[in-house]
């Protein structure tokens, strides 16, 4: 929200309308030094346009994401002018690509929007910088910008300028002219001569910051006329003439007031009381705002202000010159009620400010987990690099700051070792400090064994850390659920993974549940993201819902490509993939590559593989799909502990070589197996698969006959359908039929609920299939997706011209798929958990790419291609 | 919220220091001159010149603090030690 302009501003029509014409091209860059009126310009011009997007540049921003996340929070304020959006939320990994389209996205849904960002030249983040060139090269169509900056910055601009897409406003277009300069001082009412106005607009050069400062010091003064002709008989500079002027008319409480609370980036009636030791300073700076006397407001209820940067750098060097031996008990002060009212960072910096190292080192070991979950990584490091190198001396405090931004930024041997450092000392560490040091270590250590599938370092820590809370001080309590909420995570991660147990989603359930209480989420998503693959083991109508939650969720906050997301994603393409939909599968796991970082685990890294593997072989390309499951299989043989999936992985790699005709190397794999994984009903499927290619189906039979009556141990119902095709193909081999019809048709009806159609393609039964007689069957529908899928089509699609189902997106299949209902664009939002205007983009490119004019046609043609599954629960 | 504390470690820092004079239009006063510590100041006419022994990061830190200030940057030159401009032989190849 802009606050609307202030009085004693004047209208400078001129410039507006400037701005008007500005507003033709894409860009507007306006580039004049402090106090040029930039700003108050923009203020005005607000008030005169439509929807804007206003975005103010925190001080000396370092933070990519911090920018980017105002950014979009701005777009979406502006999007919704009924005040009900969703503001996004930082995460702990944070993808600058992702967030970069989808401002762009919701900047195009949004329509016509002018995105203004002040005070761009506090941006300090060159990623940030370059993703905002990339932005502005690419504005939507009705989309415009406004940069506002002391400096001209290296934004990459060239092009638009060459494309005459740029306009600049420069330091000359906003100086004061006589005219103005008259103007401004009528609507303040101060009376002063022509030749009076003419010296002030000279020796200000109509400076804007010159001319409103020489108005606050002219009102009320006893002879305005001397008040000018002193001025401009000085050489003083400008700026530091008015502002001494300034403040020197100011009485004692507000000179109090403003050098007192120069230090703070921010001020409210609180702080200033307990900075200048008295009562009622909110009514003071409320009449400063209202005096136009270089104090803002930040939000709507005027509760917190800021002082003109201009301003507060010049108070800030008279408090040091004039008080310096109050600065630090200042900044004690300020880190005191900061630290009491949660505002972590603002604490840290003054405790830093105020030369009280151990202090600062606490408040940071304290917090440094619930500040990577708000996606502060980087803020952490930026404050771990202001300590002076003797604070590092055998501090567990900073140990275990710097573990846990590296754990966050997955430098997992680097946390290690800052781990084994805060271990090292905590015993010298006062004891009230040890709990709570050793809580932090354990729930970091915690983390590490999960990310590097170590389940004995898992269980080990998730004792020490679930154990109820009791008789701690109140406010460890909130921080310790958030370590219990992070820690049930990476418990029921690891159940799900490594242990298959069922346990894994009560333990998902309860931490997202704990998350969502906490206000966390983040850890919701993860944790929900997490439940999708754990209850992979249901149904597939399960599955996909909780996919969809996990995804929708991130959707609200402005996510979407998150690391976190990695496990939902590759489980919808599992999901796709298993019942024939290999294009979707493909998809997905191009999704999932986008939302891995560069560092992700063996374990997420090996579903990649085997997704992929299970896609090649679904499209049968057995050579590709072999070195996807060898891939997952050396990655697997890295992770400390088993997996879930480890005996499936064995099995269809073996199977796979076996259909390529490589029994050889097979058989000689089978013998170096462990008895647990060789007696595993997917690595006898394979030795079936083997007998089977050696042309010994009396041996392959016998070996399915333990998995069908259910003697071996097996990952799923899907295995019992792969040993009733095995079975099936032996019992063809041997000629007899009627057996061989049983069993495929035994393998159909187990497959007939989740519609699963990928192992009828992995176990080569589409001969089986084809000589199944159709009266025999309960499943002919089934049966016919089947033999499309293996004779090379991606179910649902049939002989579908791939250019228009490529080209929808994930989310447009999924508006699609409410088309054929009776719902309103609305409810469809409603549904999806997105805004309407999202929704109406995604129907207008589903009308442009399918070719249809209106609804009806849209569906007809998508029933065509076959996008809408006939009668199959998607 | 801006704190300058010694950073520390410059992978490429510029161990040359040198004399710079920095001409900003006109006077400062102690509250303005306090922003220059390393820095003494001579008034030349309406203008005042800023002389101290800096590296490359402290005279764009300068920069910034006149930035900040809302001064009026005019010019800045490198001074031999005995204090004269360093002559300009052009651009040599």
């Amino acid at each position: 929200m802009v606050a609307p302009a202030t009085t004693g501003l004047i209208d400078r029509e001129d410039l507006l309308a400037a701005l008007d014409r500005a507003a033709a091209s894409k860009v507007t860059v306006i580039s004049a030094p402090a106090g040029s009126g930039k700003t108050s310009l923009l203020r005005a011009w607000a008030d005169r346009r439509g929807s804007l997007a206003v975005v103010q540049v925190n001080r000396d921003e370092h933070d990519a994401q911090a920018f980017w996340v105002a950014v979009l929070g701005a777009v979406r304020r502006a999007a919704a002018p009924t005040g009900r959006a969703e503001p996004p939320v930082a995460t702990p990994e944070f993808n600058a690509r992702a967030m970069v389209d989808r401002v762009c996205s919701e900047l195009a849904d949004a329509g016509g929007v002018t995105l203004v960002i002040d005070d761009l030249h506090e941006l300090n983040s060159p990623e940030a910088l370059a993703q905002l060139s990339g932005l502005l090269t690419t504005l939507p169509p009705g989309v415009h910008a406004i940069l506002a900056t002391r400096r001209d910055l290296r934004l990459g601009l060239h092009r638009l300028r060459l494309a005459g897409e740029l306009a600049e406003v420069r330091a000359a277009d906003l100086r004061f002219t006589e005219p103005e300069t008259r103007r401004l001082l009528d609507a303040a009412g101060i009376r002063l001569s022509e030749a009076g106005i003419a010296d002030l607009q000279q020796r200000t050069e109509g400076w804007a910051a010159g001319l409103r400062l020489a108005v606050i010091s002219l009102l009320g003064h006893p002879d305005p006329e001397r008040f000018v002709a002193a001025f401009s008989g000085t050489d003083r500079t400008v700026a530091e003439y008015l502002l001494a002027e300034m403040l020197e008319r100011q009485s004692y409480e507000v000179q109090r007031l403003l050098l007192r609370t120069s230090l703070l980036d921010r001020v409210n009636g609180e702080l200033a009381d307990l900075l200048t030791g008295r009562p009622g300073n909110e009514r003071i700076l409320l009449n400063l705002e209202e005096a136009n006397a270089f104090v803002v407001s930040l939000d709507p209820d005027r509760t917190w202000f800021r002082y003109h940067h201009l301003v507060g750098d010049f108070l800030r060097l008279e408090l040091r010159r004039t008080l310096p031996e109050e600065v630090p008990t200042l900044h004690r002060r300020a880190a005191g009620w900061f630290s009491e009212h949660g505002r972590v960072v603002d604490a840290i910096q003054h405790s830093q400010a105020a030369g009280d190292w151990s202090t600062a080192a606490r408040l940071l070991a304290d917090h440094s987990f619930g500040l990577t979950l708000d996606g502060q990584a980087q803020t952490i490091q930026a404050l771990l690099e202001a300590f002076p190198p003797d604070a590092w001396t055998d501090s567990s405090e900073l140990a275990v700051a710097h573990a846990t931004i590296d754990v966050a930024l997955g430098r997992l041997d680097k946390a290690a070792g800052y781990l084994t450092v805060a271990e090292a000392h905590i015993e010298t560490t006062p004891p009230d400090r040890r709990r709570r040091l050793r809580v932090a270590v354990a729930s970091l250590k915690l983390s590490l064994a999960r990310r590097r599938g170590s389940v004995a370092g898992v269980l080990e820590q998730v004792e020490f850390l679930t154990s109820p809370v009791t008789g701690q001080p109140e406010e460890d309590i909130g921080r310790d659920s958030d370590l219990r909420a992070v820690a049930l995570m990476n418990l029921g991660t690891i159940e799900a993974w490594s242990l298959a147990t069922p346990d894994a989603e009560r333990h998902l359930l309860e931490g997202a549940a704990l998350a969502r209480e906490n206000g966390r989420p983040y850890i919701e998503v993860a944790c929900l993201a997490q439940l999708g693959f754990a209850s992979k083991i249901r149904s597939f109508a399960t599955t996909r819902r909780r996919c969809q939650e996990a995804l929708a969720l991130a959707e609200r906050y402005g996510w979407g490509a998150e690391t976190i997301l990695a496990p939902a994603l590759l489980t919808l393409a599992g999901v796709a993939t298993w019942m024939g939909d290999f294009d979707d599968g493909e998809r997905w796991l191009q999704h999932t590559a986008q939302a891995l970082g560069s560092d992700t685990g063996p374990g997420i890294s090996l579903l990649l593989h085997i997704g992929t593997g299970m896609v090649r072989s679904g499209r049968g390309r057995l050579p590709e799909a072999l070195e996807e499951f060898g891939a997952a299989e050396r990655l697997r043989s890295q992770l400390v502990g088993s997996h879930a999936l480890a005996s499936q992985v064995t099995g269809w790699l073996l199977a796979t070589q076996a259909r390529l005709g490589l029994t050889g190397e097979a058989r000689a794999a089978l013998t170096t197996l462990d008895d647990e994984r060789a007696s595993s009903g997917e690595v006898r499927n394979a030795r079936a698969a083997i007998s089977l290619a050696d042309g010994d189906p009396a041996a392959a039979l016998a070996v399915v006959r333990d998995v069908i009556e259910g003697r071996a141990p097996v990952t799923g119902y899907i295995t019992i359908v792969e040993a009733h095709l095995l079975g099936g193909r032996a019992h063809r081999q041997l000629g007899n039929q009627r057996a061989a019809n049983q069993a495929a048709e035994s393998a159909l009806s187990l497959a007939e609920p989740d519609r699963v159609v990928l192992p009828f393609v992995m176990t080569g039964a589409a001969e089986l299939l084809e000589s199944l007689p159709r009266h025999e069957t309960a499943h002919a529908a089934l049966l016919r997706d089947i033999l499309d899928a293996a004779h090379g089509a991606s179910l649902p699609a049939e002989d579908h011209p791939s250019s228009a189902v490529d080209g929808l997106s994930p989310t447009e299949l999924k508006v699609l798929r409410y088309l054929p209902t009776n719902l309103s664009r609305p409810e469809i939002a409603g549904e999806l958990s997105v805004s309407v205007n999202t929704v109406n983009t995604h129907v207008r490119n589903i009308y442009a790419k399918l070719q249809a004019r209106d609804r009806s046609a849209a569906v007809e043609r998508a029933r065509q291609l076959g996008l809408l599954g006939a009668g199959r629960a998607r | 919220m801006r704190i300058h504390l010694p950073a520390l470690d410059h992978p490429r820092m510029d161990p040359g220091q040198a004399r710079y004079a920095v001409e900003v239009n006109g006077h400062l006063g102690v509250t303005a001159l306090s922003a220059f510590p390393a820095m003494v100041a001579q008034c030349r006419g309406p203008r005042t010149v800023l002389v101290g022994l800096l590296d490359q990061s402290a005279l764009y830190g300068v920069v910034a603090q006149l930035e900040a200030l809302g001064l009026e940057l005019l010019e800045i030159r490198r001074l031999t030690l005995d204090g004269v401009a360093e002559p300009d032989d052009g651009c040599l190849p």
